[in-house]
């Protein structure tokens, strides 16, 4: 049966409250969970008065500000601080996105900051991703083709079929969108999920690719694809504007497309 | 904990290479469903306070009886596919999972026939 | 430190609810609700055929308070679950997926089954 309900070691506590450094006026409260593994305690939420008028604008600037100046020991994890390598995807406030692209001002109130939903952590802020992971190279996410390439150029494509990849080949693969679905929630073992379907659908749509029908035959199955349900949570957090549901929707369409 | 590499396990038993259909047949009974279950409903309606006989009568009546036979076979195709899928999410255990499925799918098709019968009875015996 | 000790990240307690999910479940619970449902129908059909006396114990409960409250929720659940289903059925041709026009259909189906409710029941109410 599905847990609604997360299991015992993973209940949230009440955590520490770190108070404002003196003479801030402008303070926003964040509230940050927590967890490590050499404490045995379970998991708890943190609360950090951060001063507003010496942080910068994004969620990602309050962490960095907080782990340089109140806490060292938080932990999560981020790069480019651009949007574009994915690393410092989390729950904030509610939705999962991109801590340096979210506007801490966006929020009314307190911030709340979670890790990504339904995932295993490995401490505080950063879930093990490496099933994600595997499910992404299961699809196989190359150009397979049995033609050789012509010799003097490039694979040849319409513009058309090139524009065929636009909102597919922007995926920065942060997997806000599968860990905002409840679908994968609840099956992640076995459906594939958002932003691993989406790439399937990049390589399948792509016209040099000549393995399309064994890319369908490998998606054709009551869990790997088809425990999408159209909940469309997954198109409504990318923070990269993009439309993992529309993609998959086209996929079931070329399923019935071979069979027709 | 199983030494099972990730990949491993996201490949599984491999693809079912199967699930379209059942998809199709679920849209297909959706599509018959919107006219036969709007046409039920504001008959129904128009029929509150009526007696036995204008019911048997109605049911009785050739188009109706045939487009009621359409309903209870739609309805109970299309019940039997959603509560599968509904089942499929939340129920992992392998056994329970498929007595559930058994279950659901054998009440469904006791429910078709017996209400098949009922719309046959009434049409050709009467009240 | 074993694997085996990570705790699971919180999901249905930190997750905004917005009209996706929201929608999306109650096309579940509609259906659910509807399929259970479906023994009435049966019940009603059964009762018809067996003769007046077993019709007149089902047009009795039917009447009845609990009854006309089960009619009506499933009146309203019926209409939610045809309305949002036209909206899959839409989705499954591929159109329909930017977010405001996803949202906007969804709010629209609300409208539609609240509608729709209230006039079968004006039906039933005039004809009665």
């Amino acid at each position: 049966m599905v847990e609604f309900t997360l299991p015992a070691n993973s209940k949230i506590g009440k955590g520490k409250t770190w108070p404002k450094a003196d003479g801030a006026t402008n303070v926003k409260r964040f509230n940050i969970y927590r967890w490590n593994g050499d404490d045995g305690k379970n998991p708890q939420v943190d609360t950090y008065e951060v001063d507003m008028d010496q942080c910068g604008p994004m969620v990602l600037d309050a962490l960095i500000k907080i782990k340089n100046e109140i806490d060292q020991t938080l932990t999560f994890r981020r790069s480019c601080r651009e949007g574009i390598c994915g690393s410092c995807a989390m729950n904030i406030d509610g939705t999962n996105t991109l801590a340096c692209t979210k506007f801490i001002d966006e929020v009314k109130g307190e911030v709340n900051v979670y890790p990504l939903p339904h995932m295993s952590v490995v401490k505080d802020l950063v879930p093990d991703v490496n099933t994600v992971y595997a499910q992404l190279s299961a699809i196989e996410p190359w150009m397979k083709t049995q033609s050789p390439p012509p010799p003097d150029k490039e694979r040849l494509q319409s513009p058309e079929d090139r524009r065929k990849l636009d909102g597919l080949y922007e995926c920065i693969l942060c997997f806000c969108c599968s860990t905002s679905c409840p679908s994968y929630w609840w099956n992640g073992e076995r459906y594939l999920g958002p932003a691993v379907l989406l790439q399937a659908y990049r390589w399948i749509v792509d016209s040099r690719d000549e393995y399309t029908g064994d890319r369908l035959d490998a998606l054709e199955d009551p869990f790997r694809l088809y425990r999408c349900h159209t909940i469309m949570n997954c198109s409504k957090t990318c923070p990269k504007g993009l439309n993992p549901a529309r993609a998959i929707a086209e996929i079931k369409k070329l399923m019935i497309q071979r069979q027709f | 904990m199983s030494l099972e590499t990730r990949l491993a396990r996201v490949r599984g038993l491999g693809s079912a290479k199967d699930g379209t259909h059942h998809w199709w047949a679920q849209r297909l009974t959706a599509v018959a469903l919107v006219p036969l279950t709007i046409w039920f409903a504001v008959s129904v309606a128009g029929m509150t306070g009526g007696n036995y006989a204008e019911a048997v009568a109605w049911v009785g009546s050739p188009i109706n009886t045939v487009l009621l036979l359409l309903l209870i076979a739609a309805t109970f195709h299309h019940v039997q596919l959603g509560i599968q899928v509904v089942l499929e999410d939340y129920v992992h255990g392998e056994g329970a999972k498929i007595a559930a499925l058994m279950f659901v799918k054998f009440a469904c098709a006791i429910l078709a026939v017996a209400s098949g019968y009922a719309v046959l009875r009434v049409a050709f015996v009467g009240g | 430190m074993s694997t085996q000790d990570r705790p699971l990240s919180p999901h249905l307690q930190v997750y905004r609810w917005q009209w996706t999910m929201a929608y999306s479940i109650l096309h579940r619970a509609t259906g659910v609700g509807l399929a259970v449902g479906t023994l009435y129908l049966a019940w009603w059909l059964l009762a018809l055929a067996g003769g007046a006396e077993s019709f007149a114990t089902v047009s009795e409960f039917s009447g009845g308070i609990i009854g006309r409250l089960l009619l009506f929720g499933w009146t309203w659940a019926l209409f939610y679950h045809l309305g949002n289903g036209i909206r899959h059925l839409f989705w499954d041709a591929g159109k329909g997926f930017e977010l405001d026009t996803a949202a906007m259909s969804g709010h629209i189906n609300v409208a539609f089954s609240v509608v729709a409710t209230l006039a079968l029941w004006a039906i039933a109410y005039a004809a009665a």
